[in-house]
């Protein structure tokens, strides 16, 4: 995935939840990758524009199952806040 | 592209900097963005006008973005950490050692320094290798220590030569390293006070004699202790991402050093002296920004080489 297709497949997930300053998008990325959890390469389109495709390494992706993990468990933790007393 | 569009990718331009190859592709890939949302707002049926007014907008600050990415780029590897603070590493070792008056050896740590700092100099002028250019200057220091010891007709010939050309030397370095970084200039000089102060120290009067020799073997630890502290400096400067924390960083460290500096002298550095030395090491952080501002305003428009395009492969 592109940058720009990153920021619109987040809005349309999202249900337009996600809308942030587009720009910021490109530190994040280029911070992931200098962690080695995404990888950044150049292909030229043909219509002669480059552009910058972005894929999840192995690394990556075994930090993405962590904090996915993390993820739920606080989701679940919050859920058990949020029920009603005596439940 | 719009103007405003251009205008928005120059600040940003100016104000990432990170290393030519890197900033290019960051532009590059900003530029494509750009163009990916002005076509879409256009295809809504959406004026050029408006449509780059709503670009704006949805970019955010220029100058936010290009201080996230100059974060993200900044930080060096340990290797690189350690190779930028390799050239205080080899003088304070020499001092600690008390080798400094080893011929051999302090040539072995010249060539390496002159060495290292063409190779980095020509190879993209890396982060690690401003240490390294600013020990490079030694040897035009050393010429100019040796022309009050040739016959008085001769010095007072070739002193105002010498300072003429070694000051044009040191500005025309500045300003290829103010194009990089304002940093990297401060950087480079941050030693000079420090070998000023201990120059004055061992030798007052401006002259290297055997006294003054003599000196240098009492103060050697001092001296080596001195050049450490920068050695850890610039290790710390290479590992950090924030720029205002490098800067906090290195005026704290060169003031501390510099005070460490005149304590050490047991009163030979003046409070004048001090005080002077004390405002060469503010002017390492007040001229460089100063003169960027100017190169970047003036006929100096900063002319880094912009000519670099991505790695690029064909899209299946």
């Amino acid at each position: 995935m592109y940058g720009y297709q990153i920021i619109k497949e987040l809005e349309r997930r999202s249900q337009g939840y996600f809308k942030f300053k587009e720009g910021t998008l490109y530190p994040a990325l280029h911070r992931l990758e200098k962690a080695g959890l995404i990888l950044g390469k150049w292909q030229l389109l043909t219509n002669g524009r480059p552009r910058r495709y972005y894929h999840i390494t192995a690394k990556g992706r075994s930090k993405l199952a962590v904090e996915r993990l993390q993820w739920q468990d606080f989701l679940k933790a919050m859920d058990l806040i949020f029920q009603p007393a005596g439940y | 592209m719009t103007t405003a569009l251009s205008h928005y990718l120059e600040v940003i331009r100016d104000n990432l900097r990170i290393d030519l190859p890197e900033e290019s592709e960051v532009i590059s890939e900003l530029e494509t963005h750009i163009e990916d949302r002005l076509q879409e707002l256009k295809e809504a049926g959406i004026s050029e006008e408006e449509a780059t007014k709503t670009c704006l907008g949805l970019l955010g600050s220029a100058k936010v973005i290009a201080r996230q990415i100059y974060e993200a780029h900044s930080q060096g590897s340990w290797q690189q950490a350690l190779l930028a603070s390799m050239p205080h590493l080899l003088f304070g070792i020499l001092f600690a050692l008390n080798w400094w008056h080893h011929i051999s050896w302090l040539s072995v740590v010249l060539i390496l320094v002159i060495g290292t700092a063409i190779y980095g100099w020509w190879h993209g002028k890396p982060t690690w290798v401003f240490p390294w250019l600013g020990y490079s200057l030694i040897p035009v220091a050393v010429v100019g220590l040796l022309l009050p010891h040739l016959p008085k007709g001769w010095t007072l010939l070739t002193i105002p030569l010498y300072f003429a050309l070694a000051l044009w030397w040191l500005f025309c370095i500045v300003v290829q390293t103010t194009r990089r970084d304002w940093l990297f200039s401060s950087l480079m000089l941050l030693p000079m006070p420090i070998i000023i102060g201990w120059f004055l120290t061992v030798a007052p009067d401006g002259r290297l004699t055997e006294t003054s020799l003599q000196r240098v073997y009492y103060f050697a630890p001092w001296i080596g202790l001195s050049f450490l502290i920068l050695a850890l400096t610039i290790a710390a400067f290479i590992r950090l991402r924030q720029r205002w924390l490098r800067i906090a960083l290195l005026i704290i460290s060169g003031l501390l050093t510099l005070t460490m500096v005149a304590y050490y002298a047991g009163g030979r550095l003046s409070l004048s002296t001090f005080v002077g030395l004390i405002l060469v090491m503010w002017g390492l952080f007040l001229i460089p920004p100063l003169l960027e501002r100017w190169l970047r305003r003036g006929g100096g428009r900063l002319k880094r080489r912009r000519s670099y395009r991505p790695p690029v492969q064909m899209a299946n």
